[in-house]
């Protein structure tokens, strides 16, 4: 087994736990932390495909930003002192078929698709740029209309009554 | 292995220059005030001050809260510091001369320095004390309102230079005024707004507020001692001094200057310590200012402004003033 396979199964490994540990754990705090260890294994895993670019924006937005906005609103809801948020998982075995079912999916997709013979190019970080303002220039701005539709909607649901 | 070495020895090297900049800091503090400062540790002047420090902290009684959340408590200190330690990863202290020069260098260097908020809240979460989750929560604010304006600022000399290499940036400032704080109006302005957000992002007065100390005590890390609290120390100062190093690649030309190449590295080391010097001026000279006019520096000034200005900086390198390859 080559270095490379060894880390990867090392990087599943972590991942699968902590992704467990983000839904089995009762302490809401020790889920999110549980959460970005698993984002930064997912960014490990896009290191290891040789995807840096991807690594680095994984780590920024997820790691850095949504991290940061889940512990910020975890803060927010729960008192500073007093009783703590629990996390039940109620329909943990029904969330287990489904996610059962997803991964058959997947793997089925994964096994019957052709992988190509070798990697890529080393460096697609300037294709990607091309990608998104070129042919996916439409769609990229679409998403960001999407974004501002939800800040205008989030800042609706929580202005105060008056 | 030869990686293992270099890594090694960067990393002893980086805690040395972490080690000796806090004396730095506290003798040029001490000059501002009219002291001495540190002075009979060591002859002359208190040289042997860090060794000292350190060696007490190694020392102390190690404290562990009843109360606290243990294993995030005990863990806390190291997730802050590892990517503290990580940032100087992709930074070339001279051609060739750097652990791994990414094609992605600065968004590297971005993305692991957002990592190091996850070991702040684990701190200020863990330690189960009042002050420093207050603490973990201010630095939720600051970090999301000054994060932006870092990045953009930092990514003005990327669009210049066409490159986030970190090699390829300093290699696109090369002749006589070539360096980008020279570049007419943009440098000047980008820099100053980086020098902006890098003492938001690095929680120094006047921008101080998640460890006030005549509010919150230490803030986040007031419930550690011994060595875990000279390790969140430690990551505080080497997140600066990455920063710093940044800051004279990006926008100060990183290893060039007069001379032979090989004083490359000193060059480096020397425009890294003015941008340090620079933040430290501005802490010793100023006084904290309120949360609101934090949060409104960042969002009504700062952002606007950063934006426009990656803005403009991308009207000019597409009308050729660019300066890639």
């Amino acid at each position: 087994m080559t270095a490379e396979a060894i880390g990867f199964w090392l990087v599943a490994a972590v991942l699968l736990a902590t992704s467990l540990a983000v839904v089995l754990t009762p302490n809401l705090f020790h889920a999110v932390l549980f959460l970005a260890a698993a984002l930064v294994s997912t960014g490990v895993v896009f290191l290891l495909l040789d995807a840096a670019f991807l690594f680095a924006v994984q780590l920024l937005l997820y790691a850095g930003g949504v991290i940061t906005i889940m512990v910020f609103a975890i803060m927010l809801t729960e008192q500073l002192v007093g009783e703590r948020l629990r996390q039940t998982s109620r329909w943990v075995i029904n969330g287990a078929i489904l996610a059962a079912a997803v991964f058959v999916g997947v793997l089925g997709f994964v096994v019957r698709s052709a992988r190509p013979a070798r990697p890529p190019a080393a460096d697609r970080t300037a294709d990607l740029a091309r990608a998104l303002v070129g042919p996916f220039a439409a769609p990229f701005e679409l998403l960001a209309v999407l974004l501002v539709a939800a800040l205008v909607g989030a800042i609706y649901f929580a202005r105060t009554e008056d | 292995m030869t990686h293992l070495i270099v890594a090694f020895v960067l990393l002893n090297a980086i805690i040395l220059v972490v080690a000796y900049i806090t004396l730095l800091e506290r003798k040029f503090a001490a000059r501002m005030q009219s002291r001495i400062g540190p002075y009979y540790v060591g002859w002359p002047h208190g040289w042997l001050q860090p060794i000292a420090d350190a060696l007490k902290l190694m020392l102390k009684e190690d404290v562990v809260p009843t109360l606290s959340d243990r294993w995030v408590y005990n863990l806390a200190p190291l997730v802050f510091l590892l990517p503290c330690m990580l940032i100087f990863a992709t930074i070339p202290f001279a051609p060739g001369l750097g652990l791994a020069d990414l094609n992605i260098g600065v968004l590297f260097f971005l993305a692991v320095s957002a990592l190091e908020i996850v070991g702040l809240f684990m701190g200020g979460w863990g330690s189960n004390n009042k002050y420093a989750l207050l603490s973990a929560m201010r630095a939720v604010n600051q970090i999301i309102s000054y994060d932006l304006p870092f990045i953009f600022a930092a990514l003005v000399p990327v669009v210049l230079a066409g490159s986030m290499q970190m090699s390829a940036i300093v290699v696109a400032q090369q002749g006589l005024f070539g360096w980008f704080v020279f570049y007419p109006g943009i440098g000047q302005l980008a820099f100053l707004a980086y020098v902006i957000a890098t003492i938001a992002a690095e929680n120094r007065v006047p921008f101080d507020i998640l460890e006030a100390e005549s509010e919150l005590v230490a803030g986040f890390r007031v419930e550690y001692s011994g060595m875990k609290f000279a390790l969140i120390q430690l990551g505080e100062y080497a997140h600066l001094v990455g920063t710093s190093f940044l800051g004279a690649l990006l926008f100060l030309g990183g290893w060039l200057g007069p001379g032979p190449t090989w004083l490359g590295p000193l060059w480096f080391l020397l425009k890294a310590v003015l941008v340090f010097l620079l933040v430290t001026w501005v802490r010793w000279s100023f006084v904290r200012i309120r949360v609101d006019q934090i949060l409104a520096i960042s969002w009504k000034l700062l952002l606007p402004a950063t934006v426009i200005l990656l803005l403009a900086t991308g009207f000019v390198v597409a009308a050729g003033f660019g300066r890639g390859a």
